[in-house]
């Protein structure tokens, strides 16, 4: 081939590639990147919307980063909603995944399906039932003064609307999601590994702590990244059996947009809350395999 | 075996599996109780009935939500799944610079928060509007046009990551023998490519319908007067006397879901050992 038909050729695969990757990148660039500049410029005023939009200001900024509005603490209090339902799930998730991954032969997917599959069956409704469940008049509730065993006007009151129903839904919201990434990490360990340990004399605890565990500390760290992140934002499970005590950030945001119309602020936070993600991406990022969630 | 666990441990962990396994599975098994139940949504239930399917249909309201949410999942997941093949061919077989950068903007819609997601979109799409007014009179609000276009940049991720695995199996022994016989890329495409993708590409239709199907966040931005299925759902939960007919719609729906999501893997898992044998 000639150097100059090579070229062409070249440049004609270039323009596939070109070709390939328009559409998709238009896409995300109009309708993902764009609309994220746009909340960024209206964050700071830089956009004008309304008639009570204000000019160019970080005023906002400052306001929501000095701590003069209750946002700050709002965001503190859904970091530790989240982070305690994230390890919780990890350490409930943890010996399934290890069960089904090293200790059961036949059958495994299919025993790692049966967890899987209510995560695909729709959020909303797992909520739902929680909120039957949990209520005043709802299963327990019911339950206990249909059974003789509480005072049928004297309910449990703390089950629903408060902070421990957010955690509650939120861990069986995500506890299927959770487990498939230590699974793959589990199963992609070489038995033999183990059968070293154990022939240089380590017991089974003492194996599990220094071959088993380490090498799953991806799968972990995935498994941990993929639940504190989404659930940072929430803002669905709150509005359902949240309560004025259960209220996170996520809400706050939601509010702003939806009911108190101050988007300036609501963009503040929403902003705030992307440049967290990405951090925490950053850090992160690197021990999560994509390909795991689709394993 | 008996490396991983000490008979005590394992029968420990099978005790943890069984109860997740319930945990997992009874809530939403009581809704599905309860969507028979005639009386409220407790214990102890009163006769079953029927009565709750019956009267989905003589809901008009409800209806027009789920014909919505219907069309709103197939067109976005056609719409992710044409736009996922692309991707999918530009990151396994093209070599470009750039692609962590392409691979990483695909797929971060995976970690942005759907409020954030859908607050933006709201941004934008209100600011085109102001601009289109003040330049041409015209005005095009939200709508199921916008919650399409959301849920196609949520849906395209799982598309790709569907799509790619069956790609990189896929040897281009094939489509290098189309073209050899004289078929051209359009042809090899359709004739040769698309068929042995075909699995992948309807696994990731139906993983991108439920995704769409179920999405509320988002929607909830986006819908404008024109409900989806989960807005108006969760609407209608304020309205208790409503709560089990929305079971019975739900029941219908998860029973749906779950037949769909397990076909799909099954078909997936099927094709993708056929094709490993042929290889």
């Amino acid at each position: 081939m000639s150097s100059e038909a090579g070229e062409t050729a070249g440049r004609r695969e270039g323009l596939v590639t070109t070709g390939l990757l328009a559409p998709p990148l238009l896409w995300l660039a109009l309708f993902f990147l764009v609309p994220v500049v746009f909340v960024a410029a209206y964050s700071v005023g830089g956009v004008h919307l309304f008639p009570t939009d204000g000019g160019l200001s970080t005023g906002d900024w400052q306001r929501f980063l000095t701590g003069g509005s209750t946002y700050m603490t709002l965001f503190w209090k859904s970091i530790r909603i989240s982070l305690t339902v994230s390890i919780a799930v990890v350490f409930l998730a943890y010996p399934v995944a290890y069960f089904l991954a090293l200790c059961v032969r036949r059958r495994k997917y299919v025993l790692l399906l049966v967890i899987i599959v209510p995560f695909l069956t729709s959020y909303l409704l797992r909520v739902l039932a929680w909120k039957v469940i949990l209520g005043d008049a709802g299963v327990i509730n019911s339950f206990l003064s249909w059974s003789g065993l509480r005072d049928p006007n004297d309910p449990i009151g703390w089950l629903l609307y408060s902070q421990f129903a957010v955690m509650l839904v939120l861990a069986y919201v995500w506890i299927p999601f959770v487990a498939l990434p230590i699974f793959v990490s589990l199963e992609s360990l070489d038995p033999r590994l183990l059968e070293a340990a154990g022939d240089l004399g380590a017991s089974r605890w003492r194996s599990f702590l220094r071959v088993t565990l380490p090498l799953s500390t991806p799968g972990i760290m995935a498994a941990f990244v993929f639940v504190f992140i989404p659930t940072i934002g929430e803002f669905v499970t709150p509005l359902l059996v949240g309560g004025p005590d259960g209220y996170l950030f996520g809400n706050a945001i939601n509010d702003l947009f939806t009911r108190g119309l101050d988007w300036q602020s609501g963009s503040v936070l929403a902003l705030f809350l992307l440049l967290v993600v990405a951090v925490l991406m950053a850090i992160f990022g690197r021990f999560i395999q994509v390909r795991s969630v689709a394993a | 075996m008996e490396l991983a666990a000490s008979k005590w441990a394992l029968w420990a962990m099978r005790i943890l599996f069984v109860l997740l396994v319930v945990l997992l599975y009874v809530p939403i098994a009581l809704l599905a109780l309860f969507s028979f139940n005639a009386g409220d949504p407790s214990f102890p239930l009163e006769e079953l009935t029927l009565n709750w399917y019956r009267r989905i249909v003589s809901n008009p309201l409800l209806v027009t939500a789920l014909r919505r949410s219907a069309v709103v999942a197939s067109i976005s997941s056609l719409l992710a799944v044409a736009l996922g093949v692309l991707v999918s061919f530009a990151l396994v077989r093209r070599r470009f610079r750039g692609k962590p950068v392409v691979s990483a903007v695909v797929f971060s819609p995976l970690v942005i928060p759907y409020v954030v997601f859908g607050i933006s979109l709201l941004v934008l799409f209100t600011a085109f509007d102001r601009f289109l007014t003040s330049t041409s009179g015209l005005f095009i609000g939200l709508g199921l046009h916008s919650v399409v276009i959301g849920h196609v940049v949520v849906s395209l991720p799982f598309t790709v990551l569907t799509i790619m695995p069956l790609l990189e199996r896929l040897s281009t022994d094939y489509e290098e023998a189309a073209r050899d016989l004289g078929a051209s890329a359009g042809q090899t495409f359709r004739r040769v490519t698309a068929p042995l993708l075909l699995p992948a590409l309807v696994s990731a239709f139906l993983i991108a319908f439920t995704l769409s199907f179920d999405e509320y966040a988002i929607a909830s931005f986006l819908s404008g007067t024109t409900p989806t299925w989960p807005v108006y759902l969760f609407a209608q939960l304020r309205v208790p006397s409503q709560l089990p007919q929305l079971l019975a719609v739900s029941s219908i729906i998860l029973v749906a879901s779950i037949g769909l999501v397990v076909g799909a893997e099954f078909a997936r898992r099927g094709s993708q050992r056929k094709y490993d044998l042929d290889t």
